[in-house]
C-alpha cells in the first residue's frame, strides 16, 4: 500500500496522529502486506512500526508529485490511502496507472466546502471515503456525487498515554492549588480562530465575580495567541490566562488530570481529538455540540453539550460540582474511542474494501 | 415476529401470493409453523436459503430480517418495486422506513434537500428512485437487497432485472399465435395468486380493458360476490366521457355487484390538504388513486385488485408507437454531436413563441439519438436544458450532475431487452410505473388503510409473457387480454377503450393553484404545461424548507 500524506510519522498535530493511528493499525491487522509512507513534512523524531516504511519528506508540492510517482511506478501497488483531500487527484492518478484501490481520507473543514473540480471527482473516484466525523460524511455527500455506502465514519482514537491519575506536579508547578482549572488543548491559527478560547475568555470575569477562582490554561501554538493575550488583558483577566505553548506528551498528559474543566467551545472541528485526550484522562469536557464535536462529546453521553448562548452558564454550573469520578469517565470514552473499537472500524473498512473485489 | 430460537427478527410490509405453496414446501422439509402468516414463511425461508431465499418470493414486499447471530439486517424490496422502502445512514446509525415522512418524522435525520431529487421530479413528476428530497434519505432499488452490519450499509445488490427477463423472452420469442393462449394462462394464474386472502377482494373498475379483463377472471378464479367500485365524474355525468355506464356494462356482464363513486369539483377541493399530506413525495398525479380508495374504504373494503399495470405489460400506452416512431425518424439525425443543441438557439432565437408553447419540439434533435433519451422526450414534464429557467439554476445543474438522467434511463436497459416492444416496456415499468403509478396507489392505498394488489405487476406473468411480448402488434396485447376471461369482454369496451377517457382533474389541478385565469385552454400541449404548472404547486407544499427559497428563487 502507498500512503499519500501531509505528515504521519513524525509529523505534528491532530492529522498526523490520525494517520499513525490508522497506518499502524492496518499493519497491524495484516490486512495489508507492507505500507510505503509518503510525507511532505516530519519534523520530529520517530519509530516505525514493522512492514511500514516512510520515505524522507518533501515539501515542495511538485518535488512531491514527481517523488510519489516515481515511488508508485518502481513498486507494486494495490492500495492507495490518501490522507488530505488536497492530495486526492495525484492519488486518483496514481490509482489509475496502476489499477489499484483508493481509500480517501476526510478530516474537517477542508472538506467541507465544495472542492475543486479535479479534487471532487479524484474522491468520486475512490473504492472507500473514510470521515472522521459524521459531520464530515454529510458534507462530503453535499458535493460528491457517489454512493453513499461507500463513505464511512471511523472516528478518531485516543492513545495509550492519556490515562486519568497524578497531575500534582503540574499542580504545583504552575502554582493551581486551590484554584477551579479551566483548559483548552488546541492550535491558535488565526485564519481559523474557530476553536473558541475568545469564549472563553470573555466568560472568565464573570465566574470570578460568582466566587470561582478561575485559571485557564491554554495550550498550543500559534500565531493567534498575541491577539488572544491581548484580549485577556482588555477584559482584565490576564493574570488568570496562561499561555503555556506547545507541551511534551507526559506534561500535557498531567495538564489534562489537572483540569476541573476541559473547555473547547469550537464551532469548526472536524472531530475534536483534544476532547477524547480529556476524557480519557477522567476530565470533563464541555463544548457546543457544533460539527464533529458532536461525535467526540457522543451527542452529550460522554461530554456535555451547550448551546453558544448557554455556554458561560453551563460552565459556572459545572464548575458549582465537585469534579466527578475520573475512572469511569475515562473508561467510558476509551471503550468507545479506544484503540481496539478504532481497529474494529478500521478493519470492518477495510474488509469491505477487499470484498467488493 | 421472531423465529422460535430468537435469531432472526423480521419486519414485513406485502404480502406473499404463493405463501401457501412455500409452507408447503417448508413443511414437507420438516418446518414447524407457529402461526399462519406469510411472515412466519420469511423466517424460515431466510434460516434456510439466506440472501437467495428472495428467489423464492411472489408477492410484493419490502422487509428486514435482523439476524442476532451475525449481527446485521437483511433488507430486500421485491423487482417491480411495488413495495417502497427507504433508509437513512448518518454514518453512525441505520434507519428505515415504508414512507420518507416517517424517517423525517423520527428525527436525527439532516432535511438538507437532494438536488438530484428536485431535478428528478421536475423531469418526471415524480422523484425518480433511490433518490427523494432528502439527501440522507434514499430508497432501495426495487429488485434489491441489501446488507447492514457494524461497517455500515453495504451497496444495495440487485437480485432481479426486468431487462434480462425481457432480453431472455426476445432470445427465444413464442409464437404469434401463442399470444392469447400465454395471455390468459398468464393473467388467469396472476389473478387467482392475487385473490389469496382473509378478507373479501374488492376491485377498481374503470371502462377499460384492463380491469374489466381482471373482474372477468376473478370470475374465472371462483369468487362468486364481487364488489366493483368505478369513480366518475359529476361533470361528466350524462356524456360520451362518463365511463360509469360501460363499467356498470362489464359488472354486469360478469355479474358483479357495482358501486359507482361520484366525484365532484367541489370534493377534490375540499380533500386537497389531505391529498397533500397523505403523499408521501411529491407526485403530480395520485388524485384518482386517492379518491378510488376513498370509495374502497367508505364500502367497507380492505383489499382491491387494480388493473395498474395493464400499459405498461401489454403495450397500452401511445409511447409504444412514439418511441420508436421518433427514434427512428429522427435518432439518426440527432446522432450528429451538436446539432440538438444548435437547431434548439437557433428555433428559439428565430420563433420565440413556439418555443415557448411546444417547448418538447426544440427537444427533438438533442434527446431522440438513444432511446433514454427518447423516453425523457417523451415522457419528460420539462426537459434538462429547460430545468436552469424554472427552478435555482445552481441546483439544476448540481441535480443533474447527481442524477445523470440518460445514463440512469439506459441503465434500465441492461442487457438490451432487443425489442422495441421490449425495450419501451421495460422504460415505462422502471421509470413511470415504479416511480410514479405504484408509489402513488401505495400512499393513496395506505391513507385509507386499502391494500392494493396489482396482478398484472408480476414477475411471473412477466416471464410467461417475455416471448410473445416482441410480437405484440398495436392493440395485439390488449386484445388479448380481453379475450383472457372464459366470457371475454363485450366489444363495445375494447372498442371504446380505445380511444381513451379523459378526466377533468387536469382542469381542476389547474383552477386548485390560482392560475385558471391565465387561459391555458385545451390546446393539445395544454395538458403538459398545466402538469407543469401542478408540479411547482406541489413542491411548493413539499419541498425540504430550507430548500423552498432556493428554489423559487428563478
Amino acid at each position: 500500500m502507498l500512503a499519500i500524506v501531509t505528515d504521519a510519522f513524525g509529523g505534528r498535530g491532530g492529522i498526523a496522529q490520525y494517520n499513525r493511528d490508522f497506518l499502524e493499525t492496518l499493519a497491524e491487522t495484516g490486512g495489508v502486506s507492507s505500507i510505503t509512507v509518503l510525507p511532505r513534512q516530519a519534523p520530529d523524531l520517530f519509530v516505525l512500526p514493522e512492514r511500514v516504511e516512510q520515505t524522507p519528506a518533501r515539501p515542495g508540492w511538485i518535488g512531491y508529485s514527481v517523488a510519489a510517482l516515481r515511488t508508485a511506478l518502481l513498486r507494486p501497488v494495490d492500495l492507495v490511502f490518501c490522507g488530505h483531500l488536497y492530495m486526492a487527484p495525484l492519488a486518483a492518478l496514481i490509482k489509475r496507472l496502476k489499477g489499484a484501490k483508493l481509500i480517501v481520507q476526510t478530516h474537517g473543514i477542508e472538506a467541507w466546502p465544495r472542492p475543486s473540480r479535479s479534487q471532487r471527482a479524484a474522491l468520486e473516484a475512490a473504492d472507500l471515503v473514510l470521515c472522521v466525523s459524521r459531520h464530515t460524511r454529510s458534507a462530503v455527500l453535499s458535493w460528491a456525487a457517489i454512493a453513499p455506502e461507500l463513505v464511512l465514519v471511523v472516528p478518531d482514537t485516543v492513545r495509550e498515554a492519556f490515562t486519568p491519575g497524578d497531575g500534582s506536579t503540574q499542580r504545583s508547578a504552575l502554582a493551581l492549588e486551590g484554584k477551579r482549572v479551566l483548559l483548552t488543548v488546541g492550535r491558535m491559527d488565526p485564519r481559523e480562530r474557530y476553536k473558541g478560547h475568545d469564549r472563553v475568555i470573555l466568560a472568565i470575569s464573570n465566574l470570578v465575580a460568582k466566587g470561582h477562582d478561575i485559571c485557564y490554561l491554554v495550550v498550543g501554538e500559534g500565531a493567534d495567541r498575541i491577539r488572544l493575550e491581548a484580549l485577556a488583558r482588555d477584559a482584565g483577566v490576564s493574570e488568570r490566562v496562561r499561555f503555556l505553548g506547545r507541551v511534551g506528551l507526559q506534561t500535557l498528559v498531567e495538564i489534562y488530570r489537572t483540569a476541573d474543566l476541559f473547555v473547547m467551545p469550537s464551532t469548526g472541528e472536524g472531530f475534536g481529538v483534544a476532547f477524547l485526550e480529556a476524557m480519557a484522562s477522567g476530565t470533563p469536557v464541555l463544548g457546543l455540540g457544533v460539527a464533529g464535536a458532536r461525535d467526540a462529546l457522543a451527542d452529550g453521553e460522554l461530554g456535555i453539550t451547550a448551546s453558544e448562548a448557554e455556554f458561560p452558564a453551563t460552565i459556572a454550573c459545572l464548575l458549582d460540582e465537585p469534579k466527578p469520578d475520573p475512572h469511569a469517565l475515562a473508561a467510558a470514552a476509551r471503550a468507545r474511542f479506544g484503540r481496539e473499537t478504532f481497529a474494529i472500524g478500521v478493519r470492518a473498512a477495510l474488509d469491505r474494501l477487499m470484498e467488493a473485489t | 415476529m421472531t423465529s422460535e430460537d430468537g435469531r432472526f427478527v423480521v419486519i414485513f410490509n406485502g404480502e406473499i401470493y404463493n405463501y401457501p405453496q412455500l409452507r408447503a414446501e417448508l413443511e414437507t422439509d420438516g418446518v414447524r409453523f407457529r402461526t399462519t402468516s406469510d411472515t412466519e414463511a420469511l423466517l424460515h425461508l431466510y434460516a434456510r436459503h439466506g440472501a437467495d431465499m428472495v428467489h423464492r418470493l411472489r408477492g410484493m414486499f419490502a422487509f428486514a430480517i435482523w439476524d442476532q447471530a451475525r449481527r446485521g439486517l437483511f433488507l430486500a424490496r421485491d423487482p417491480y418495486g411495488i413495495k417502497p422502502l427507504y433508509t437513512a445512514n448518518d454514518g453512525w446509525t441505520f434507519r428505515f422506513a415504508s414512507q420518507v415522512k416517517a424517517l423525517v418524522a423520527g428525527g436525527h435525520i439532516s432535511r438538507d434537500p437532494e438536488p438530484a431529487g428536485i431535478v428528478g421530479f421536475h423531469l418526471f413528476g415524480s422523484v425518480p428512485e433511490p433518490f427523494t428530497l432528502y439527501r440522507d434519505i434514499r430508497a432501495l432499488p426495487a429488485g434489491h437487497i441489501q446488507w447492514v452490519d457494524t461497517a455500515g450499509p453495504r451497496e444495495p445488490k440487485p437480485f432481479s432485472n426486468l431487462a434480462d427477463v425481457l432480453a431472455k423472452g426476445s432470445a427465444n420469442p413464442g409464437p404469434t399465435a401463442e399470444i392469447h393462449e400465454r395471455v390468459r394462462a398468464g393473467v388467469l394464474d396472476s389473478v387467482r395468486a392475487h385473490l389469496l386472502a382473509d378478507v373479501e377482494v374488492g376491485i377498481f373498475l374503470s371502462a377499460g380493458v384492463d380491469s374489466g379483463a381482471l373482474l372477468g377472471c376473478m370470475r374465472d378464479a371462483g369468487q362468486r360476490e364481487i364488489r366493483a367500485i368505478t369513480l366518475a365524474f359529476e361533470e361528466f355525468r350524462g356524456t360520451s366521457e362518463d365511463e360509469a355506464p360501460l363499467a356498470a356494462c362489464v359488472c354486469e356482464h360478469y355479474g358483479a355487484h357495482h358501486i359507482v363513486r361520484r366525484l365532484s369539483e367541489q370534493e377534490f377541493v375540499e380533500d386537497l390538504p389531505a391529498i397533500l399530506e397523505a403523499m408521501d413525495q411529491p407526485s403530480i398525479d395520485g388524485v384518482n388513486a386517492w379518491f378510488v380508495s376513498k370509495a374502497a374504504k367508505e364500502a367497507g373494503l380492505k383489499v382491491v385488485i387494480s388493473g395498474l399495470g395493464g400499459d405498461e405489460l401489454l403495450g397500452g400506452y401511445p409511447s409504444f408507437l412514439d418511441l420508436p416512431r421518433w427514434h427512428r425518424r429522427f435518432g439518426l439525425l440527432a446522432a450528429v454531436p451538436g446539432i440538438g443543441f444548435l437547431a434548439r438557439k437557433l428555433i428559439a432565437a428565430v420563433a420565440p413563441t413556439f418555443s415557448r408553447v411546444t417547448p418538447k419540439a426544440l427537444g427533438v434533435l438533442e434527446y431522440s439519438g438513444s432511446w433514454a433519451g427518447t423516453y425523457l422526450l417523451r415522457r419528460g414534464l420539462f426537459l434538462p436544458h429547460e430545468l436552469p429557467g424554472v427552478m435555482d439554476a445552481e441546483i439544476a445543474c448540481e441535480g443533474l450532475r447527481r442524477l445523470k438522467p440518460l445514463r440512469r434511463l439506459a441503465a434500465n436497459l441492461t442487457p438490451d431487452p432487443i425489442s422495441e416492444n421490449a425495450r419501451v416496456c421495460v422504460l415505462e415499468s422502471a421509470q413511470y410505473m415504479r416511480n410514479q403509478l405504484l408509489r402513488d396507489a401505495d400512499w393513496a392505498g395506505m391513507a385509507h388503510s386499502l391494500e392494493i394488489r396489482v396482478p398484472l405487476v408480476d414477475f411471473t406473468l412477466l416471464r410467461a409473457l417475455a416471448p410473445v411480448i416482441p410480437a405484440f402488434t398495436p392493440g395485439a396485447g390488449k386484445a388479448a387480454l380481453a379475450n383472457a376471461p372464459t366470457v371475454p369482454l363485450p366489444d363495445e369496451i375494447v372498442t371504446r377503450a380505445k380511444t381513451g377517457f379523459n378526466v377533468p382533474t387536469g382542469d381542476w389541478m389547474n383552477a386548485a393553484i390560482g392560475r385558471g385565469s391565465d387561459a391555458v385552454g385545451r390546446a393539445p400541449e395544454a395538458k403538459g404545461l398545466i402538469s407543469r404548472r401542478w408540479s411547482r404547486a406541489v413542491l411548493n407544499g413539499m419541498a425540504p424548507a430550507n430548500a423552498q427559497e432556493q428554489l423559487h428563487a428563478s
